[in-house]
C-alpha cells in the first residue's frame, strides 16, 4: 500500500513548491529597482510556473497527484520608462528603464504562498500522526 | 497499512480494516489537492466517502465480509472549476482543510478501536486472565 509515504512526498513536493516561488518572490523584491544585470538591461520579474504530476494509480483506485515547478519565466512586461536625467543608465533623452514590479502584488503572493505552505506542512504533520496512531494498534 | 486475510470471528475487524484504507486514500486527495492549490487548471479531486463508507459498513455488520467494496469501484470525481476562477484551479483550501482535520481525527478513533478489539480477543484468548 502506497498510502502514508507517498502522502509524505505529495507534500513535501507542495512545500519544495512553496519555497520556490518564495525565492522567486524574494529576488523581485530585492530587485524591484535594478536596471543592470548580465544579460544587459533591466532585470525581469520572475515566474514561477507549477504543473501537476500524476502518481501511479494506487490499488484502491485513487490517484494522488505532486506538484513541480516546470520552469522559472520571465515577466514578459515591457520594463518601465521613467524620467530620471541623473541617473547613470538614462539614455539620451533622460529617461531609464526599471522593471515593472509591483511592491503590493508581491506581498500579496507572499501572504498566498505564506498559507499554502502552512497548509502543506499541516498535512505533513496530520499524516505523522496518523502513522504513529497506527503504529499503536495492538499495544 | 492493511491487515489482509486477518479474520476473527466477524467482519468487523475487516470492515475496520477496509475504513482505515479508505481514510488513507481520502487522505491521499486530501493532500494532493493542497499540494496543487496554486497549480493553474488542477481540479480537485474527491471520492464519495459517505457511500463508499455506508456500504462497507452495512456489509461488514450484516457478515457478508468476502466481498467488501473498494475505493477503485467508485470513480473518483473532479470537482468543476469555478467560471468566475481566473486560473481554472477548483481547490477550496478551506474546504480541504477541514476535511484533512476531521479524516485525521477519525482515522486516530478508528486505529483506538481496533486496538480495543485485539484487547479483547488477547483478553478471550488468555481465558480472562490478560
Amino acid at each position: 500500500m502506497a498510502g502514508i509515504s507517498e502522502v509524505f512526498s505529495i507534500a513535501s513536493s507542495g512545500l519544495g513548491a512553496g519555497r520556490t516561488r518564495l525565492q522567486s518572490i524574494a529576488t523581485n523584491m530585492a530587485n524591484a529597482r535594478t536596471t543592470r544585470t548580465e544579460a544587459g538591461g533591466p532585470y525581469q520579474r520572475q515566474v514561477p510556473v507549477f504543473e501537476t504530476e500524476d502518481l501511479a494509480e494506487g490499488d484502491d483506485g485513487t490517484r494522488g497527484a505532486r506538484v513541480v515547478v516546470s520552469e522559472v519565466m520571465e515577466d514578459p512586461r515591457p520594463p518601465l520608462r521613467v524620467h530620471d536625467p541623473g541617473h547613470p543608465d538614462a539614455d539620451a533623452d533622460g529617461y531609464v528603464l526599471y522593471p515593472d514590479i509591483n511592491v503590493l502584488q508581491e506581498m500579496v503572493d507572499l501572504m498566498t504562498t505564506s498559507r499554502s505552505y502552512e497548509a502543506n506542512a499541516n498535512v505533513v504533520e496530520a499524516t505523522r500522526d496518523m502513522a504513529l496512531q497506527a503504529l499503536q494498534i495492538g499495544r | 497499512m492493511s491487515v489482509s486475510g486477518f479474520r476473527l470471528f466477524d467482519g468487523v475487524n475487516s470492515g475496520l480494516e477496509r475504513v482505515l484504507d479508505l481514510r488513507e486514500a481520502q487522505h491521499t486527495l486530501v493532500s494532493s489537492n493542497l499540494a496543487n492549490a496554486d497549480t493553474p487548471g488542477y481540479l480537485a479531486r474527491e471520492m464519495p466517502f459517505g457511500e463508499i463508507l455506508a456500504a462497507v459498513m452495512d456489509e461488514a455488520v450484516t457478515g457478508g465480509a468476502e466481498e467488501l467494496p473498494q475505493v477503485g469501484e467508485a470513480e473518483v470525481e473532479e470537482r468543476p472549476a469555478d467560471p468566475g476562477d481566473l486560473d481554472g484551479n477548483s481547490v477550496d483550501a478551506e474546504h480541504e482543510a477541514g476535511t484533512l482535520a476531521l479524516n485525521t481525527v477519525l482515522y486516530n478513533a478508528l486505529t483506538a478501536g481496533v486496538s480495543r478489539r485485539l484487547a479483547l480477543l488477547r483478553f478471550a484468548a488468555s481465558d480472562g486472565r490478560g
